[in-house]
């Protein structure tokens, strides 16, 4: 009696998840239809396309036109992606073994300072970010790009530094007396005891690029449109006088970027959970 | 130190107030002359260019903005202007920038926009009074105000003053309509197409939640919003005497059930869908509407309204984009040629054809083919009852509110005049 | 420890009052050390590397010279003549005269108040950090004279390069982070500050017309109403929306992340690693992208209204006044109530499956005695949930809710890709105010530069916003940081 009622409520579950699954998959499966729709404009009475096509893909992959460069906009955000996460990885962790693994003068002091200063919303600052970097000469760059993207980055150190936090000092200690400086034992024992947080900085960071259109578009001002980022040329396309003609073209464009992504995500999945509940246990 | 620099100071000042007296004297020369003394060559200055291409050295870089659709065609464009003239070495880059926005573009930074730039007339007070636009003190391959449409040159225009070069005129709005359902003359007046739309189960599509579109019901009966002098703050009469009326006639528009308040997109879905027989849009989704009424495809000015049992003829923002020269560009003399020669009258052709764009040059405006195009037509007969856009940023939001919630049916019951008033308030309230 | 729990703001007048002590402390120090200084001290005032140099350090002291140098010549080249306009923000206005013959364009040598603003307050915070540089090396030049008055060992400059990784590591790893963080965080917060008391707006736009200093003014705006002045009205109603907006947001989207995790985690669920990647699908997709989707699926006209009003929903929903009766389509994102429930529903769609895999990895660690023990007390599993599964979490993920919190109140994203172009207000006041009922602060601040390059006003909301946060933030993490807990870990 017990088992069946077991078996039933596992039933229940299973349906319920799955009805849940639905709800969260049907935008995506919008995305994906429509990506094959033969109808360029948004097709708002129907959920499935009334008629099918690989037009979309094909304008993205073989014929780029000056309002469809997907390839070069992947190719750019790509690269300022990878850059973007390699410099914030290695200054979150910078900053995350002093706060950590080092004591010194004004240490509290400075982490809650720039906890405070982490969470001024970027909105606010764009405009003077945008002249800094004028000033400098690196707007219309990429270089720009993965400045503007990772030089703020040690601010967002509280998650890793958590993590560092649950690494017993002994560990440290013992190498210390064998003679190793600071800097050993942070490249040596540290960083590899890590893994599981680096996966999840890594990731987060390197999502920025492809999510960001605000100050990407503001940043990369000369309208020059092979110099974009895959976010600021697909929010071009909803342009009023564009986005008859190319919804489509963008929800194609909004699942190619989609499938890097969640494979990465699913594949890291093990390593973000770890990592970012490792950290998170202390906050 | 601090010495030097006044001195300096005071001698740019100088220098440049010599500069400004000059220049004014040499406005009235040309005005003298333009009026019709000698009558020749007026608009045509071939001397000033030859002077400028004698001065010019090295490469002459240009950034060049166009709409998204328009790359390609300028692209060629700028080809053709390299070729114009063989002696410049000329660093053109082409840059997309949509002319519904170039201005949030421009204005967010001047000094890095594009040298000559593409933009809908609505945003000239804007642009101008950030004092992003180079006036056109003067033309050298073409007379632009007497080769242009009256309409298209005023749209340009600030204080008498021209600031840009008219490229387009065909960014107003009218009405689309499909003649499988309504007669030549049903569109006449508001009332029989939603009478017959009604009978017919179809709809007939505007948004009046839109500032742009609802300008003209009050416009037409009389009531005014216009820009102030100092081309930020408005003024505006909707509420005065007897407007209560026009806000009682949206409010009776809105209870037809043929009638829908749809946005851009929802009328091309609704058309589309072949629920929508008649829009009041504009020439964008032109080749839409043509794709999904085939045939049928017709488009006219807007129709009469009632008013307090009158018709009224709905008026309208005439819409035209224009190209203008960047006041912070290197290159300005380059720059207005430039921008001369992408609005010149063979050019408006060549883009009418390519890109059935309708020409704001008064020739190639009056041509046959240009005539025979129905959305074009449509905004020729509307031209006599379209102002151009000239309204400070204050105005979109409050009027937006308003006829949302004359549309809506004043779900509140507010006071009519008290509605107004309360709009008033808002476009008319300095820039805080 | 539990007094300070008790009573935050006490705690921190308790941290104000030790932060002016410590100020006065710091001069005296700095004065005892030019007082009491050898010569070394003493010519470090002029020389900064001396007081290093005479105590062997010759390599340090060449390197602090170096940097007193670079200084000097930043003030001569860079602050001084942008610091000189500082107090006007620039008094030539642009004037371009363009030469109809020629074709040639004259422009004065004008002023652009927005880069002497910019410059003036790098040029600041370089000479401030300076001073304080400057100081700590007067103080360190005496602490060596100290050390060698006692006989104590003075590094020698091979140690003093060793100590780059090793006992001022610390030093070496934040160096570059910060120097971004300055240029990225700090510089831009000062410079919306100083915009704040400007009349940068529509009417004063640099580079061709000049800033002026108003005073408090601006925010004077903020908060009064009346005379055709909407700002304090609209402010109350979005700070209100905005706070409601954050608890509604944050709490949600994590109590539904932990219910979505418990049921992902039960025994008897199958293929666990599956629903949670099918889950992940959906936010590996960019958010702008979903989001406009999602927007234009629930659309006056779009897919969700059609199903509806075939299924005969939207005539049901008006029989009972939820749609009122003129319309003939559900306003989802179009009416002010509808719109507010729909974008947190919306968020919650966006928000579970992150807070799923956070919750996730919390249950794996929950201590299974605890829920063993009550498992064969017999309690129900509700019991167990609100009594051992909650309290473990919160305890666990308390200060992530609040950063969730804050971060929630800037949540650009959501509110601005859902309701930009599509969503009208209804109130004219607030229309007159150029906000809606949606719009957060944030938000709020957005549309005004972006379309109204109302600067100043955005710049007096932007400070509200960050005291806000730095409030809320200063409260959560006292505990936390203040707190011996890391300790306990290590």
């Amino acid at each position: 009696m017990a088992k069946t009622k077991k078996i039933i409520g596992s039933i229940v579950s299973h349906i319920f998840l799955a009805l849940l699954v639905v709800i969260w998959l049907v935008p995506i499966l919008w995305l994906v239809v429509t990506a094959f729709s033969g109808y360029p404009g948004i097709n708002k009475a129907h959920f499935f396309p009334t008629s099918w096509s690989l037009d979309n893909f094909k304008k993205i992959f073989l014929h780029p036109d000056s309002v469809v460069q997907y390839m070069t906009w992947f190719k750019n955000t790509l690269v300022i992606a990878i850059f973007t996460c390699i410099i914030s990885t290695i200054f979150v962790l910078m900053v995350s073994y002093a706060f950590s693994c080092m004591r010194f003068k004004g240490r509290k002091k400075i982490m809650t300072f720039s906890l405070i200063l982490n969470m001024f919303p970027g909105v606010l600052s764009m405009i003077a970010v945008y002249f800094v970097m004028k000033s400098i000469g690196l707007t219309n760059s990429h270089l720009g790009m993965i400045i503007v993207y990772s030089a703020g980055s040690g601010l967002g150190y509280l998650i890793v530094k958590g993590f560092m936090d649950t690494i017993p000092a002994s560990l440290r200690e013992a190498a210390k007396v064998e003679g190793a400086s600071e800097f050993t034992i942070f490249i040596k024992v540290v960083i590899p005891l890590c893994k599981p947080i680096i996966v999840y900085q890594i990731i987060s960071s390197f999502l920025i690029p492809w999510g960001d259109f605000v100050l990407a578009k503001l940043m990369l001002n000369s309208g020059i449109s092979s110099d974009w980022t895959v976010a600021i040329g697909l929010y071009n396309m909803l342009n009023r006088s564009l986005v008859n003609n190319y919804f489509s073209v963008f929800c194609a464009g909004g699942l190619l970027v989609s499938i890097p992504i969640s494979i990465l995500f699913i594949i890291m999945q093990k390593y973000y959970v770890e990592g970012v509940t490792g950290g998170s246990v202390k906050g | 130190m601090k010495k030097k620099f006044l001195a300096l100071a005071m001698a740019t000042t100088l220098v440049a107030g010599c500069l400004t007296g000059c220049g004014k004297d040499e406005k009235k020369n040309d005005s003298s002359s333009s009026s019709g003394t000698t009558g020749s060559n007026s608009g045509v200055n071939q001397e000033a260019v030859d002077n400028l291409i004698s001065a010019t050295e090295g490469t002459v870089s240009l950034t060049v903005w166009a709409s998204e659709e328009d790359q390609d065609f300028t692209q060629g464009l700028i080809d053709d202007f390299k070729k114009e003239y063989p002696d410049i070495t000329f660093d053109i880059k082409l840059g997309a920038c949509s002319e519904a926005d170039a201005k949030d573009t421009v204005l967010t930074d001047i000094e890095a926009a594009a040298d000559v730039f593409t933009f809908a007339d609505d945003q000239m007070n804007e642009l101008v009074n950030a004092g992003a636009l180079q006036e056109v003190v003067s033309t050298y391959t073409y007379d632009v105000k007497a080769e242009t449409l009256a309409g298209a040159v005023e749209a340009a225009s600030m204080d008498g003053k021209l600031y840009a070069y008219p490229m387009t005129a065909d960014n107003g709005y009218f009405l689309y309509y499909d003649k499988s359902v309504f007669s030549d003359s049903d569109v006449e007046t508001l009332d029989k197409m939603l009478e017959v739309a009604g009978a017919a189960g179809k709809q007939v599509a505007m948004e009046v939640s839109g500032a742009w579109y609802n300008y003209s019901f009050f416009k037409g009966a009389g009531y005014d919003v216009t820009l102030n002098d100092d081309g930020v703050t408005n003024s505006c009469t909707w509420n005065a005497d007897g407007a209560t009326d026009v806000a009682q006639a949206i409010i009776d528009i809105g209870k037809s059930s043929a009638f829908v308040n749809a946005n851009d997109a929802d009328i091309v879905t609704g058309v589309t869908e072949g629920k929508i027989a008649a829009a009041v849009s504009g020439t964008w989704n032109a080749d839409t509407i043509k794709a999904a009424w085939g045939d049928n495809y017709a488009a006219t000015k807007l129709p009469t309204y009632t008013v307090a049992g009158k018709q009224v003829q709905m008026a309208s923002f005439s819409g035209y984009k224009l190209i203008g020269v960047n006041s912070h560009s290197k290159n300005v003399g380059w720059a207005m040629i430039l921008a001369e020669f992408l609005t010149n009258e063979e050019n408006q052709v060549a883009r009418f054809n390519a890109r059935s764009l309708g020409p704001a040059n008064a020739n190639a405006a009056a041509s046959s083919d240009v005539q025979s195009n129905p959305a074009i037509a449509a905004l020729a007969k509307q031209a006599d009852y379209a102002v151009p856009q000239r309204v400070g940023g204050n105005y979109w939001e409050p009027a937006n509110t308003l006829g949302l919630t004359l549309i809506s049916g004043n779900p509140d019951g507010t006071d009519l005049q008290t509605l107004l008033d309360n709009a008033v308030e808002g476009i008319t309230a300095p820039v805080q | 420890m539990k007094e300070e729990k008790k009573n935050p703001f006490k705690a921190m007048g308790r941290g104000f009052a030790n932060f002016f002590k410590g100020i006065g402390r710091y001069f005296a120090d700095f004065g005892k050390a030019v007082v009491k200084g050898d010569a070394g001290v003493k010519c470090s005032l002029l020389f900064m590397g001396a007081g290093y140099t005479f105590k062997g350090q010759w390599l340090k002291g060449i390197f602090v010279t170096l940097i007193e140098i670079a200084f000097i010549i930043m003030c001569i080249f860079y602050a001084a003549p942008n610091l000189a306009k500082f107090g006007t923000l620039g008094t030539v206005q642009r004037e371009a005269v363009f030469d109809p013959l020629t074709m040639q364009q004259t422009v004065n040598d004008y002023d652009n108040s927005f880069l002497i603003l910019l410059n003036s307050i790098i040029a600041l915070f370089i000479i401030v950090c300076f001073i304080l540089f400057y100081i700590y090396n007067i103080k360190a030049c005496y602490e060596l004279q100290k050390q060698k008055e006692f006989g104590q060992h003075i590094e020698t400059n091979k140690e003093n390069v060793k100590s780059i990784v090793g006992n001022k590591f610390h030093l070496t790893l934040l160096s570059l982070p910060t120097l971004g963080i300055i240029l990225m965080n700090v510089i831009p917060i000062f410079v919306l500050i100083a915009i704040a008391f400007t009349n940068y707006d529509q009417n004063h736009m640099p580079p061709n017309k000049l800033l002026d200093w108003v005073g408090f003014s601006n925010f004077k705006k903020l908060f009064t109403e009346g005379m055709g002045n909407y700002f304090g009205y609209a402010f109350k109603k979005i700070l209100g929306w905005t706070l409601t907006w954050a608890v509604l947001a944050t709490l949600t989207t994590f109590i539904g992340g932990i219910l979505l995790a418990m049921l992902i985690n039960k025994k008897t669920t199958k293929l666990p690693k599956m629903w949670r990647s099918l889950f992940i699908v959906a936010i590996a997709v960019p958010q702008f992208v979903t989001l406009l989707l999602v927007r234009n699926f629930f659309g006056d006209q779009g897919i969700v209204n059609t199903i509806c009003s075939n299924i005969g929903f939207t005539d049901w929903l008006k029989s009972i006044g939820l749609v009122s009766s003129h319309l003939n389509y559900i306003p989802f994102l179009t009416d002010p109530h509808w719109a507010k429930f729909m974008i947190v529903i919306i968020n919650i769609w966006v928000g579970i499956p992150y807070q799923m895999l956070i919750a996730t990895g919390v249950l794996m660690n929950i201590p299974t005695d605890q829920l063993e023990s009550a498992r064969i007390d017999g309690a129900s599993k509700w019991k167990i949930f609100w009594k051992i599964t909650m309290p473990y979490v919160l305890f666990i993920q308390g200060p992530a809710l609040i950063t969730d919190f804050v971060k929630n109140i800037n949540n650009f994203n959501v509110i601005y890709l859902l309701t930009q172009d599509v969503y009208i207000t209804p109130d004219q006041a607030l229309a007159n105010a150029n906000a809606k009922e949606v719009d957060l602060l944030v938000t709020w601040l957005f549309r005004l530069t972006n379309e109204y390059y109302n600067y100043k006003m955005a710049s007096v909301i932007g400070i509200i916003v960050f005291i806000i946060c730095a409030v809320f933030t200063i409260i959560s993490f006292s505990k936390l940081i203040a707190g011996d807990r890391e300790e306990e870990y290590q």
